[in-house]
């Protein structure tokens, strides 16, 4: 009985995937010492939530059934918003951040309404929102990144404050991707919010006929989604103390195939937010190591590639075995 | 006599220029199985579909017992006591058993928390499993597997238990014996009648007309998108309301001979 739930277990995909995440650890271990520094993984923890706290809310709006490819383009925007209001016209960073997250809202909301009302595919219009976005970044800035970004507010601290504890240095941005996590595992797993999403994503007009709101639940992740985005683009720029109209380019993707390399499948009905961890600390671990072990850059994309499709080749293995039993 | 609680009054929609509904006026009294009977197209499922809320009226009137109602979504129809089964299933098949059977309808802990409010797992678990066995399917099913791995059967009668469980005052259902076997259609055949004597009304779409005869007390025909007929089972047999079905001459059928 034991070794029966230990067998389906490993047939789950946030299982294999751990699994994986092990094995390829161990390897760039072995390829590099270095790996294991705290030098490393201190830049690992920096920059993994940055991309983490997109690809929790991209987990929720896949297992709803859509998916956002203005993402990587609302990173660059909001800091780049924040920014110029900033140093342009010397509002308040508080009042800068909240006009830079309405405008968050509006482009998810605007996706939102055109996916469910309109009723265009959430591709073309968020492939066009992306165009549309970064376009406007570029424009504002006239294409010039806004550096020195040194702002003293309480809250520039809580979005990118630091601390060493011994060798180590984390980022606030840590303990927002750590609060953000528990919370989407929440929303998903333990909330109604979280039933009527699967639901969505699983048969719509069945969810539809129970009563379920689902073009609201669908506008509302659209407009999460945007602002977690934005909220991690600015959390980046403070990082570094700049904000560029180009930050974020080719996020959408990497985003994406965090979530899909955690077992989310990308057709709806089925998302794991586990799952999702374990594909952004892959993802992550993946760049990270294979400039360690002395892969050329310029190269690095093929391994990148290579090892997203066998991951989900593997998946899709697992899955096959287990549809139906 | 018994009360009418469901009524509709010259209910007319068109999608586009496809009048698929036509002036169709009928009635559900209390305790009673309506069956509503017609060719494919003929307009039943949109019938049905202006009721539970999925398609909007263009106009005509609807009224829950005695009152004329707006339904205008399938969670005014839900709140007014009327569960149906759709046709094109109804179900999610990634979910659970159990959070099928409750969705939209959810049990939760701190209800203030509104959609964020935490699903009440154990509660869940605890009525889905009674249900399962009220139904009759328990000692099959486990409440916790996705639907995904039902059968078609099982799907069926897990919509149906569904629909139960709330007690509703109206129950449809859209050809539930639909691929069905010759056991789990009994089983459907025997819920209708328990729901029946519970004191439910049902309203049931097929295209089995010795269904009908064991199970309905009286039959709607509908033919383009109008009722054509209303007849009483007690009073009729199966070749008139075949010969009504297909818009048959009557009397050349009476007359001439014709074998079963
Ligand atoms: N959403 C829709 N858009 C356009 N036309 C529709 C729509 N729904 C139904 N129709 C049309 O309305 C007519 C009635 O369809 P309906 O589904 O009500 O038939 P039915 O009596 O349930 O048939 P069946 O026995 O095959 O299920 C058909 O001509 C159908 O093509
Ligand atoms: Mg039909």
């Amino acid at each position: 009985m034991k070794s029966i739930h230990w067998q389906n277990a490993l047939k789950s995909p946030e299982l294999s995937s751990l699994v994986i995440l092990g094995v390829i650890t161990v390897l760039f271990v072995i390829g590099n010492g270095e790996f294991l520094s705290p030098l490393n993984i201190s830049n690992l923890l920096a920059f993994l939530p940055e991309l983490g706290i997109i690809a929790l809310a991209m987990t929720l709006l896949l297992t709803a059934g859509e998916f956002d490819l203005s993402v990587g383009a609302v990173f660059a925007l909001c800091p780049v918003m924040v920014a110029l209001l900033v140093q342009n016209t010397g509002m308040d960073f508080a009042l800068a951040l909240l006009l830079g997250f309405a405008a968050c809202v509006a482009i998810g909301f605007l996706n939102g309404i055109l996916v469910t009302k309109v009723g265009i595919s959430s591709f073309l219009v968020t492939l066009s929102m992306l165009l549309i976005v970064r376009g406007a970044a570029l424009y504002i800035t006239q294409g010039f990144p806004l550096k020195s970004l040194e702002i003293e507010h309480v809250l520039v601290t809580l979005l990118s404050g630091d601390f060493r504890a011994g060798p180590f240095r984390f980022y606030a941005s840590f303990w927002w991707f750590i609060g953000l996590t528990l919370l989407a595992i929440y929303v998903l797993d333990y909330s109604k919010l979280g039933n009527w999403i699967s639901a969505i994503g699983s048969n719509r007009s069945a969810a539809v006929a129970r009563g379920v709101p689902a073009d609201a639940v669908k506008i509302g992740l659209f407009i999460a989604t945007s602002v977690l985005a934005g909220l991690a683009g600015t959390i980046s720029a403070l990082r570094i103390s700049a904000a560029s109209p180009v930050a974020g380019t080719g996020y959408e993707l990497e985003v994406i195939a965090m979530v899909v390399v955690g077992g989310t499948a990308l057709n709806g009905g089925r998302g794991t937010v586990l799952g999702t961890l374990v594909g952004i600390f892959l993802l992550r671990v993946i760049r990270n190591g294979i400039v360690l072990v002395g892969v050329p850059g310029l190269a690095y994309n093929i391994f990148v590639g290579a090892i997203i499709l066998a991951m989900l080749v593997l998946h899709a293995l697992l899955q096959k075995n287990t549809r139906r039993t | 006599m018994a009360e009418d609680v469901l009524r509709l009054d010259n209910l007319t929609k068109s999608f586009g220029n496809v009048h698929a509904l036509v002036n169709a006026s009928l009635t559900l009294r209390e305790g009673e199985v309506v069956a509503l009977l017609g060719d494919n197209g003929a307009g039943k499922s949109t019938l049905i579909k202006t009721i539970s809320g999925v398609h909007r009226i263009d106009s005509g009137q609807i009224s829950v017992r005695g009152r004329p109602v707006t339904i205008r979504s399938p969670r005014d129809a839900i709140e007014l006591g009327i569960e149906t089964i759709h046709q094109d299933t109804s179900l999610a098949p990634d979910l659970s058993i159990a959070r099928n059977l409750f969705l939209g309808r959810e049990p939760v802990l701190f209800g203030f928390l509104g959609v964020f409010a935490p699903l009440d797992l154990g509660e869940l678990k605890r009525s889905a499993s009674a249900l399962l066995k009220r139904v009759g399917i328990s000692k099959k099913l486990d409440a916790d597997a996705p639907v995904r791995t039902l059968s078609g059967g099982e799907r069926q009668s897990i919509a149906i238990s569904r629909a139960m469980q709330f007690s509703a005052k109206v129950i449809i259902l859209d050809e539930p014996t639909n691929n069905l076997g010759v056991e789990e259609t009994h089983g459907v055949l025997r819920f209708v009648k328990e729901v029946r004597d519970a004191g439910h009304s049902v309203l049931f779409i097929t295209h089995n007309i010795h269904h009908v005869f064991q199970v309905a007390d009286r039959i709607f025909v509908m033919r383009r998108g109008e009722v054509t007929a209303e007849l009483v089972v007690a009073e009729t047999d199966l070749l008139t309301v075949e010969s009504i079905i297909t818009g048959a001459d009557m009397s050349e059928l009476m007359g001439g001979a014709r074998h079963k």
